[in-house]
């Protein structure tokens, strides 16, 4: 196709022409160096301990209240809108109401949250980017027209850091051994799939990476899937029916939800992390079992996720394990977000709290993460594995992983595992470990409520009011840092944030630039909110800026800073 | 303070006197109010409360009793609530710690998959039977292993790829790929709405909706999973499908997950659909409800499970007559019908914005990438951006996959010479099937299932010959199935079905062990399916392929079958 640039589209997004960047300069920017080994930090094992119930400080209360008068007014604006509109602009409203008989996609009611508050905010979201999303974005600017209505390109870019990208390893790179090999692998195999595992998509590809997951996480046997969401979206139907009962942690992802309600499986759901709810649910479901027949369960299975992707908490693992053994109840962990990112060697939460794989029954993952390839993995023993590749609709009907992504994983993996580059894998799991504590340490000294554990690299900043965070994303884009916003429905309603997504691709000295400019931007929207309740020592922190780059590098390594 | 509480005594005395009042609520009411005045004065911005209501006592006192009896209400209404769940669990049996103890002792669950050795024996050959493509990617000609190793063979004809155009393997795609790897990386690391879209998937939805004439399109992760996403993301409780009784599984999980009232039409029978859209209509005039249901009649392009092709124009008719939203899957059909490739639509001369609604497509299949989307107007793709669960919240697909998908496109858009070569090869594929058959008994033993343009050929036994050799029919096969999966069994085999399964595979190994071919069963699952279905065998056709080659494999495949069938 011939370049048709002059004829564009103006409301397109533009197709970037890669810059001509010396090799040095572009693994730099998809790689940081490391500028000095003190900014490492090697994780310790939990060694099976269980970890204390995280402690979430809360704000002040007029916070809360101006949240909630923040909401009420977007509401009330909408519904006014809305009304005049409706009889005084119908030309704006034809595609929500109905036509020629028809319903409407959607009504103005099921749209309003969409249309009143989520597009006043829309040129926070799905920016466009190119290129690699290493230590650096590309974001692709655009020019915001009515409100969001439309956008338009004019075809520049901002390079902007990178706290947004799922890069936990930094394996999101298009110079070394990764993209070496996912190239060889095109040549060798090209990228069409053929067509579901059973009948034909299946090549020895499949059979290394699968061998090489298993061992990494420390079970019989694994399977690959072409999709995260889909991995668990059609796992569940494979063994459970409206005879079994899955308990769930309230923030599970969506992908386990849809999975679980194509299973038909009853659900009850326990409050976030709350073990001592989790067992009285247990025991109360064994004793009542199925509604209305009294029947017990045929089987009892808890999902959780490992690493929370909004919260940043780990699952308390040792316990999950106690409760599943003492009430005979078989437990999923979705490590979409640990696998790779945590542990001494970076096999996910059975690494880090040191306890036996096999004692999980089934673990999950994905490989979108850490591993900059894309797709989802099941781990479990062999004969498990064994019926599940009978019972599994996936690998009968969907399309298989292609082989370059095979080949990413099968090369990040042994960098990580250490079979190619020796030292490599380390070093990028002790920077993930440094620079996760050092931002989420330096952030809390300078005085923001930031949830989660230690050694989450998923760290949620909080801004309560739904106006900052458009403020927040905006200023961030200004400063050349690339940020994610969360707002209700994936948080609750009050509690909007922003997380930053560490990687091992960032260096001390652009966590400090991050720092130095949320500080600011902190001070601005007035979110130095920290009460101290989550502080090691229970004071109030409020750090000088410098006194925090100072003093935190060295501090961050030491678990007493860190009261979860 | 003490003037404060010196005025609302007085104030609660200002209460007209034309009325009488009994004065012990004169004196309780005052002493709340004195109560509240103090505790309120404590928190800040309270006294703005205070002043707010003095005055409100002064204009109305009666307002503000009720108010206070309201928020009193309110205030006992929320208390109340724990003890009515409480009751309404009455049906909890009242056990002791030790009953419980015990309840909890005797509890044998299941185990966590069907571990019987039994049904393994049954069923577990299939897994010896995956083949395994060795030494390079999968082409017309292959290196397969199976049974771990234990079978290999080299150079074998591959009739079993749904990658039916070869464009995914000409030098200029593979350029393309390994020049996006070398710029983006592989993975796109975050879903759409964080940074995971980048100009190449946007650029490729550009190109989807030019090439196949639509407002927009949406990529997806994985075809398998847009169906169900899609369809549950415009549907709600009472909302209606009406669906073809031949879908593939896919669509029967979106069908269970969009919580409509569903209803299906015999396969492609017009005139049953036709009777049931005016059925289904005179009941909603009945109702009056308060606002039209949103109405779908689903199908699909090529179908998954028999190679038949849905008769577009006069789904079309009924879809405008009735006033239904059409939802067709084209995982197979695009790339494969119509003189471009551009699916169903083209092959019966329609324009598909004026003919479809919603499409599905899938890009692993003819285009030979990855990944799925759909394609519609624009408002559907801008919902679908919103509330579909599968593009939310999945990362994007790798930028390889989109920028060859991309790179394919236009080179179909110019050169239509692999499509036709296809439709070629399918008619030989038909042809060489169905020649000849008078003079022998393959008739007999099986039915061609598939439209002579599909580039897939579902052979299934005929239901005499079923009957004849494996004493049971399509009916009996379904009914028994859904009954196991209504008792929720863990154990869902059905014997005779198993043993024509084997039957199938045997033929599929004869065609590999004598003829270094490889076709394949079409693996579904009955445990799954929710529609009635039987095994069949599937032969397709890709345009690396040569004619004789082709012609020849087919005539070795029926060889086979024949000898096979008639010596059972
Ligand atoms: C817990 C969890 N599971 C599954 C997924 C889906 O993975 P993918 O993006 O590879 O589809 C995600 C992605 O965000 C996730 O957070």
């Amino acid at each position: 196709m011939p370049f048709k640039e002059d004829k564009r589209d103006p409301t397109h997004v533009p197709l970037i022409t890669p810059p001509n960047l010396p090799i040095e300069i572009k693994r730099e920017n998809e790689f940081g160096t490391l500028t000095s080994k003190t900014y490492l930090h090697q994780v310790k094992s939990f060694e099976g301990k269980e970890i204390p119930d995280p402690v979430i400080d809360t704000p002040p209360y007029y916070i809360s209240i101006i949240t909630y008068v923040n909401y009420l007014i977007l509401i009330i604006f909408g519904h006014v809108h809305d009304f005049l509109g409706i009889r005084f602009q119908k030309n704006k409203y034809t595609d929500l109401i109905e036509k020629d008989g028809m319903a409407p996609w959607y009504s103005v009611l099921e749209s309003f949250y969409v249309r009143r508050l989520k597009k006043r905010i829309d040129d926070c979201f799905s920016r466009p980017a190119t290129g690699v999303p290493g230590r650096f974005i590309t974001c692709i600017n655009r020019v915001s027209h009515k409100f969001n209505e439309y956008f338009t390109y004019p075809g520049t870019t901002r390079m902007c850091l990178n706290l947004s990208s799922y890069n936990y390893l930094g394996f999101a790179q298009s110079e070394g051994k990764c993209t070496d090999y996912a190239i060889k692998t095109v040549e060798k195999y090209g990228i069409n799939p053929g067509g579901p595992r059973t009948q034909i998509g299946t090549t020895d590809l499949h059979r290394e990476a699968e061998r090489l997951i298993a061992r990494f996480v420390g079970k019989e046997d694994a399977m690959l899937f072409s999709m995260g969401y889909g991995t668990n979206a059609n796992f569940f139907n494979a063994f459970l029916d409206s005879k079994c009962l899955i308990i769930s942690d309230e923030l599970n992802h969506t992908s386990i939800r849809t999975g679980v309600r194509l299973s038909g499986a009853t659900v009850r759901v326990f409050k976030h992390g709350d073990m001592k709810g989790l067992e009285k649910l247990i025991r109360e479901q064994i004793v009542l079992g199925q509604p209305k027949t009294n029947r017990p369960w045929k089987k009892i299975l808890i999902c959780v996720e490992g690493l929370f992707s909004m919260e940043g908490t780990l699952c308390n693992l040792p316990k999950l394990i106690e409760l599943k053994k003492k009430y005979k109840c078989y437990l999923y962990v979705d490590e979409a977000h640990s696998i790779g990112a945590i542990g001494p060697n970076g096999r996910g939460v059975c690494d880090l709290f040191g306890v036996d794989p096999n004692d999980i029954d089934i673990l999950m993952g994905t490989l979108t993460k850490s591993f900059g390839a894309a797709g989802g993995y099941i781990a479990c023993d062999k004969w498990i594995i064994d019926r599940l590749r009978l019972d599994l609709t996936t690998p009968n009907y969907a399309e298989p992983m292609p082989a370059p992504v095979l080949a990413q994983i099968i090369s990040s993996l042994k960098i990580i595992i250490g079979d190619i580059n020796p030292g490599e894998g380390q070093e990028r799991l002790q920077r993930i470990a440094f620079n996760s504590r050092y931002l989420r340490l330096g952030l809390q000294r300078l005085g923001f409520i930031v949830y989660g554990n230690a050694d989450s690299p998923v760290i949620p900043m909080l801004l309560y009011c739904p106006s900052k965070m458009p403020a927040f994303s905006r200023i961030m884009l200004q400063r050349n840092i690339a940020v994610v916003i969360v707002a209700y429905p994936a948080t609750p309603l009050i509690e909007s944030r922003v997380r930053f997504c560490m990687s091992a691709s960032l260096t001390k000295e652009d966590i400090d630039y991050v720092l130095r400019h949320v500080n600011e931007v902190g001070e601005m929207l007035n979110l130095k909110l920290n009460s101290g309740k989550s502080s090691w020592d229970g004071k109030v922190q409020r750090w000088d800026i410098e006194e925090v780059i100072k003093r935190t590098p060295e501090d961050c390594k030491d678990d007493k800073y860190f009261v979860c | 303070m003490n003037t404060a509480t010196n005025d609302t005594i007085t104030g609660a005395s200002v209460l007209p006197t034309s009325i009488p009042i009994p004065s012990f609520i004169v004196t309780t009411y005052s002493y709340i109010w004195y109560c509240f005045n103090v505790l309120l004065i404590k928190v800040p911005g309270g006294h703005y409360v205070v002043d707010y209501v003095k005055k409100s006592i002064n204009d109305d006192p009666y307002r503000t009793m009720i108010e206070i009896s309201l928020i009193l209400y309110g205030i006992y209404y929320y208390l109340s609530k724990p003890q009515k769940k409480k009751s309404l669990r009455s049906n909890k049996p009242d056990l002791s710690e030790q009953e419980i103890e015990l309840l909890i002792e005797e509890w044998v669950p299941e185990p966590l998959v069907n571990d019987s050795p039994l049904d393994m024996k049954k069923q577990g050959w299939r897994l010896e039977k995956i083949p395994i493509v060795l030494d390079g990617g999968i082409r017309s000609h292959i290196k397969v292993s199976r049974n771990n190793d234990n079978e290999i063979y080299d150079n074998v004809l591959n009739l079993s790829s749904n990658n039916f155009l070869n464009i995914c393997n000409s030098e200029r795609v593979i350029n393309k790929v390994k020049e996006t790897i070398k710029n983006y990386g592989v993975g796109a690391c975050g879903p759409a709405g964080f940074y995971g879209n980048q100009d190449v998937h946007y650029n490729l939805e550009y190109t989807l909706s030019r090439f196949f004439g639509t407002e927009s399109a949406v990529l997806y992760g994985q075809d398998f999973c847009v169906a169900p996403s899609v369809l549950s993301a415009f549907t709600k409780r009472g909302d209606v499908i009406v669906a073809d009784d031949q879908i593939s599984l896919s669509i029967q999980n979106a069908l269970q997950l969009s919580r409509s009232t569903v209803y299906y039409f015999e396969h492609n029978n017009m005139e049953s659909l036709d009777k049931l859209l005016s059925e289904l209509n005179a009941a909603e005039a009945r109702e009056n409800l308060p606002a039209i249901p949103r109405k779908f009649i689903v199908t699909e392009g090529i179908f998954h499970n028999s190679g038949d092709i849905a008769p577009l124009p006069d789904l079309v008719k009924l879809k405008l007559k009735h006033k239904f939203r059409l939802f067709v899957d084209e995982t197979f059909s695009i790339g494969v019908l119509g003189s471009h490739g551009r699916g169903l639509p083209e092959y019966f001369g329609l324009k598909r914005a004026d003919s479809i609604d919603v499409t599905i497509g899938s890009m692993a299949t003819a285009f030979g990438s990855s990944g799925g989307f759909t394609l519609g107007d624009h408002v559907m793709a801008y919902h679908q951006r919103i509330g579909s669960n599968a593009y939310c919240f999945s990362a994007s697909l790798p930028a390889y996959t989109v920028a060859s998908a991309s790179e394919i496109i236009d080179i179909m858009e110019n050169d239509n010479s692999e499509v036709t070569k296809l439709h070629r090869l399918s008619e030989i594929l038909h042809n060489t099937m169905t020649s000849d058959n008078e003079n022998n008994d393959l008739n007999k033993y099986v039915v061609i299932k598939s439209h002579k343009d599909s580039p897939v050929l579902h052979l299934e036994l005929t239901a005499q010959f079923r009957y004849n050799k494996f004493h049971y029919t399509k009916d009996e096969l379904y009914d028994t199935v859904s009954n196991l999966q209504k008792k929720c069994s863990s154990h869902i085999i059905f014997d005779p079905y198993e043993n024509e399964e084997k039957f199938l595979q045997a033929i599929v190994d004869e065609v590999l062990t004598k003829y270094n071919i490889l076709i394949t069963r079409n693996t579904f699952l009955v445990k799954h399916e929710t529609l009635p279905i039987v095994p069949s065998l599937k032969i397709s056709c890709t345009s690396e392929i040569s004619e004789e080659e082709l012609s020849h494999a087919v005539k070795q495949i029926k060889e086979t079958i024949l000898r096979l069938c008639s010596s059972l």
